[in-house]
């Protein structure tokens, strides 16, 4: 059964999933052409700092592929108002599960790409002394961040008109909140409140916030 | 087990407008059981509760001796459904619908969804997507019987098709019938296309079971009686009253179900004479049924 998922997945998501490939094998060799003065000039101040300021770049491309491969997992259900799932001889949560675990399977290939791209990155330089390489280590941070984003946006994207409609009557509320604030004078931001707690170095998505490094000390 | 499907008291409310209300069936096992019913008259919510693809608000439901909705994915694998509308996921070609549907069905035949693919003339590298309304009825179809299932349940499965698609696919599903003996469960608001295959029928309306008999008491009693005289009133008779209408100042026209040979004495204990006894098609049946049960002062029908 979940190989018969499995195939629905790829089918649905292979064309961008080969375009997501292609960006994370990229990525870390962008990430070095970025930084190519510091290398030459071995800079390893100028070099951290390069690689750091490419990190947000890892963060969004992790992002874009989640949200992407979740936004495929449901789409034909959702067009045949789930009658087709909902028929087949399996419980919902095991049918859930299997959607969602071969979704999360697909992200093996730019997860996998963006590994040896960094390790063909790190290969073809020298570092300035006391700099090391952690292509592992941001490869696993990068699975994280997809995994997460992955994980809320195939929540989101399973859900009813209904559910879509609660979420933005939620943010349409804040945003009102937000803009009588302003106009009354109150300095108070729910959401900005909200994101920061979540993004910080603690919070749910603290690791799309943390440092994306391919080159650390 | 004698019934392959049976409700009891069974209710759901779909909306504030519509609901289905004190539902009784009883369909046995090895029937072609017709669900009779106009558009919107609760058919497909109906069917969508004894799969377990809704949950009813009170009642029971059992379906090949389990209940449901507690037992939904056991049940499932041994049911066949076409529902109303085309289902499969529209991207996959016909082969790979087949492949994916057969990874859920332990009984699923390679080599009679293959026969039965040359026999509908489905192209298996066709999308599902571009499929004539025909073509997807056939390759819902050709799903449904090669899991092999105990249990079909057809959701207007021929509506809107031609003539000759709509005959290649009954006839696969009585011939899958007469070779293994399973029920059959199928709703449409054609009248004549049950009429010729089914042998019990059950009629909804406005979401409830108006009437559940076998088809042929249900073509051999409904009648259009001439009856002259005044006959009082008819509530203990052993037919049911469906309509009266006076033709003319000594003349009713009467439409009767359960009618029997023998029963114009009950009329003329009455006071009345029957002059003449029409046979009505199902169809007409069917409508002076419907319009019986809509009128506020049948109490039975």
């Amino acid at each position: 059964m979940f190989r018969a998922i499995l195939a629905t997945q790829w089918k649905w998501s292979r064309g961008m999933l080969l375009a997501s490939t292609c960006l994370a094998f990229a990525l870390p060799l962008l990430s070095m052409r970025a930084a190519d003065r510091a290398l030459a000039e071995s800079d390893a101040r100028l070099l951290l700092g390069a690689v750091q300021s490419f990190g947000m770049f890892y963060a969004l491309c992790a992002a874009l592929i989640g949200l992407l491969v979740a936004a495929t997992a449901w789409t034909s259900d959702h067009s045949g108002r789930h009658v087709y799932a909902l028929s087949l001889p399996v419980e919902r949560w095991r049918y859930v599960a299997m959607r969602f675990g071969a979704g999360a399977t697909t992200l093996g290939a730019p997860l996998l790409a963006l590994t040896l791209g960094a390790l063909v990155a790190i290969a073809s330089v020298e570092l300035p002394a006391g700099l090391h390489a952690h292509p592992f280590a941001l490869a696993l941070r990068f699975a994280l961040a997809m995994l997460l984003a992955y994980a809320v946006f195939f929540a989101i994207a399973s859900g009813t008109k209904r559910t879509a409609g609660i979420l933005l009557a939620v943010l349409g509320a804040i945003i009102l909140f937000e803009v009588t604030g302003e106009i009354i004078g109150i300095r108070a931001s729910p959401f900005l409140w909200f994101i920061e707690r979540v993004m910080d170095g603690r919070g749910l998505f603290g690791v799309f916030n943390s440092r994306w490094m391919l080159i650390d000390v | 087990m004698t019934d392959a499907i049976q409700t009891r008291s069974l209710c759901y409310r779909a909306s504030e407008h519509f609901e289905v209300t004190d539902l009784a069936l009883t369909v046995p096992a090895g029937a072609v059981y017709g669900f009779l019913g106009p558009n919107g008259s609760g058919k497909t919510t109906t069917i969508r509760l004894l799969l377990g693809l809704l949950r009813p608000r009170s009642g029971e439901i059992t379906v090949l001796g389990s209940p449901m909705p507690a037992a939904t994915p056991s049940v499932l694998a041994r049911v066949g459904y076409v529902p109303e509308r085309p289902h499969i996921y529209p991207s996959l070609t016909v082969a790979e619908a087949m492949r994916f549907h057969a990874a859920f069905h332990r009984r699923w035949d390679s080599a009679w969804a293959t026969a039965l693919a040359a026999t509908f003339q489905l192209r298996s590298d066709a999308r599902v997507g571009s499929l004539s309304k025909g073509e997807m009825g056939k390759l819902m179809m050709l799903l449904a019987l090669a899991q092999r299932p105990e249990l079909l349940v057809l959701d207007e499965p021929t509506d809107g098709l031609d003539p000759v698609v709509r005959r290649d696919m009954l006839e696969s599903v009585l011939g899958y019938v007469a070779e293994h003996g399973a029920t059959v469960f199928i709703s449409s608001h054609l009248v004549h296309e049950l009429e010729r295959i089914c042998d019990w029928v059950g009629v909804m309306d406005r979401g409830r079971l108006v009437a559940e008999l076998p088809m042929q008491t249900f073509k051999d009693g409904i009648k259009r009686l001439h009856v002259a005289g005044a006959a009082g009133d008819m509530a203990n008779a052993p037919f049911v009253v469906l309509k009266r209408d006076r033709s003319d100042a000594a003349a009713e026209q009467w439409i009767v179900r359960g009618w029997e040979p023998g029963m114009q004495s009950y009329i003329e204990g009455a006071g009345a004479t029957v002059r003449e006894v029409v046979d009505l098609d199902l169809e007409d049946g069917f409508v002076e049924m419907l319009r019986a049960a809509r009128t506020p002062t049948t109490t039975e029908v």
